[in-house]
């Protein structure tokens, strides 16, 4: 059985007017079958890992407008209060001190690059940090039945037009949002769109909604900027070995 | 808020790995694995290419494959027990097993310099008794195979891309490219990686890696053997036209470690919706469509490290 994702929400509604009319030229790089070609290397260069909501400057963090739509992330008065402890602990409870997985959207705009590889199936994400790959499966399928628990969630894509809508789904609880302890349930669904506005750059925009945290459903979006300079490469970052790579393979 | 159905439902590698580890003792296999599992390493003339090309022109191998002999339990005898093991009553004859993972020196054995034998043997008397962190086999810990021991392992991917063929295993990630125009240039020395950076080429059926960069700290099984930084790695993907096999050949030159070079061979099966899910090989599912059509194989989500616990999950900041 096909898992459909459905959510209400004005801010569904204003995306999709947003992203309605292309703005990608036809002469742009695409695929065989005529669409956007994500492939290269992108990374963002706001700092919302930092920090999703407006902040000032902290001993950990440089100062942010934020990126959340309306300001601050609609959560329920208990989840707020598990925020704000999450924020206390961000030092020692972040999954990014164990190089985790870094989950979706946060891999995203993380600030380290990561590199699209398309074609008519899907997308590849390979993330430099902790040297994962995120699948978005474009070939038509659907949502496996539930209760796998993904780290970066599962991503299904179909095209709007030169936008690409992904239905992310069926995430585990085990990721952060950014740095600041913003947070979500394996409850979690995602819608992203990706667009790109110009050879060289991505608007992606992502609408969060999860029954178990949040009050309504909320919206965020950055820009991805393709990195030329000659010879740029991802370079593996398995950041998870660094606290034993020492004994191998003969202790120094 | 954890999700129960996480480590029920979820085949995890190092769930896998850490079961496994705990019936080498008697070495059984299921049924899957059985059937799946030759006790040879076949041939393939390196040549033309037959097959199905992309668009860029490169032969199209994509697809989930997995190697048929058998795991990292004993490097020169993949089919055997773990040398610390007792014999088991149904155990077959040494020359009814799959030879050696090496082709190259003749014999099959590891050529260590008597330092390194030293230190190979520590390890692996010590690998059930880990009181000391190096005799933990890396792997159990979530790290990267490594160029030759993550075809070794479970079942695993390849996707081709123009000026790219990109391996994704449970064990890491690692991407090939292909340079023919030199503008990527090579990582600078000091650069050091589990799965090093690698360089590639088709010659016909044939993609040829040149691997640098590479940190040697994977070790290539549990019985220990390793090889250092300093070692020159190649290594030949050679698939028959029938797009159903290839040979992995890996050669290894380092004078700091062996006396003299050595070649793995290494045979894998494509693995499609027919091939059975053994828990090893083939771990994968069916893909949904709509309609309630199920066509095609996709592998589960790879992560590691993050199911692994205390063993390897080690705070890095």
């Amino acid at each position: 059985m096909s898992k459909k994702f459905r959510f209400s929400g004005a801010g569904v509604l204003v995306a999709g007017l947003l992203f309605s009319a292309s703005v990608y030229a036809q002469e742009n790089p695409r695929t065989s079958e005529g669409r956007p070609d994500f492939s290269g290397i992108w990374q963002a260069h706001s700092g919302p890992e930092f920090d999703l909501e407006p902040h000032g400057y902290r001993k950990d963090a440089p100062p942010g407008k934020g990126i959340v739509e309306g300001g601050r992330i609609p959560y329920q008065e208990w989840a707020l209060e598990e925020r704000n402890r999450r924020f206390e602990q961000r030092s020692t409870e972040d999954p990014r001190l164990h190089c985790f997985t870094l989950g979706t959207p946060r891999a995203i705009y993380y600030p380290e690059p990561f590199q699209i590889f398309q074609d008519n199936d899907a997308l590849t994400l390979l993330f430099q940090f902790s040297h994962r790959a995120r699948t978005i499966h474009t070939n038509g399928s659907v949502h496996p039945e539930g209760g796998i628990g993904f780290w970066f969630g599962d991503s299904r894509a179909q095209w709007k037009g030169d936008v690409l809508e992904v239905s992310v789904t069926d995430f585990n609880d085990q990721t952060w949002l950014d740095r600041a302890g913003n947070f979500h349930s394996e409850s979690l669904q995602v819608i992203e769109r990706w667009e790109l506005i110009d050879s060289n750059t991505i608007r992606y925009h992502a609408t969060l909604e999860d029954s178990q945290v949040y009050t309504q459903p909320w919206s965020l979006s950055v820009l991805l900027h393709r990195h030329r300079e000659p010879g740029f490469q991802i370079i593996e970052n398995t950041c998870y070995t660094l606290g034993f790579d020492e004994y191998y393979p003969v202790p120094k | 808020m954890r999700n129960k159905s996480l480590n029920t439902l979820k085949l995890s590698s190092v769930a896998l790995a850490v079961s496994f580890f705990a019936a080498s003792r008697t070495t059984v296999l299921a049924q899957g694995q059985n059937a799946w599992r030759v006790p040879y390493v076949y041939e393939i003339a390196q040549g033309e290419w037959q097959g199905p090309r992309l668009a860029d022109g490169q032969p199209d191998v994509r697809g989930h494959w997995s190697n048929t002999i058998g795991n990292h339990n004993n490097i020169t005898d993949p089919q055997g027990r773990f040398p610390l093991d007792p014999p088991s009553a149904n155990e077959k004859p040494r020359d009814t097993r799959a030879p050696s993972r090496l082709v190259l020196p003749a014999d099959g054995e590891f050529p260590l310099q008597p330092w390194a034998r030293a230190k190979q043997q520590e390890f692996m008397s010590n690998l059930y008794s880990a009181t000391r962190p190096e005799y933990v086999e890396p792997l159990a810990r979530c790290a990267p195979g490594g160029p030759t021991k993550s075809f070794l392992w479970h079942g695993y991917e390849i996707r081709q891309y123009p000026n790219y063929v990109l391996f994704l295993f449970d064990s890491g990630t690692r991407l090939i490219h292909l340079d023919k125009t030199g503008e990527a240039a090579p990582l600078d020395e000091d650069i050091k990686l589990w799965n090093g950076d690698s360089r590639g080429w088709w010659e016909g059926n044939t993609l040829h890696v040149q691997v640098r960069n590479h940190n040697g700290k994977a070790r290539f099984g549990r019985t220990g053997e390793f090889v250092s930084e300093h070692a020159l790695i190649t290594e030949r993907f050679i698939f028959d036209n029938d797009g159903e096999r290839y040979r992995y050949e890996a050669d290894y030159v380092d004078d700091t470690v062996l006396t003299e070079p050595i070649r793995f061979a290494i045979p894998s099966r494509r693995i499609t919706e027919d091939t059975p899910q053994d828990g090893w090989n083939n771990i994968t599912f069916a893909v949904n469509y709509p309609g309630g059509v199920t066509r095609g194989i996709e592998a589960y989500e790879r992560t590691c490290v993050e199911n692994n616990g205390s063993h390897g999950d080690v705070s890095i900041y």
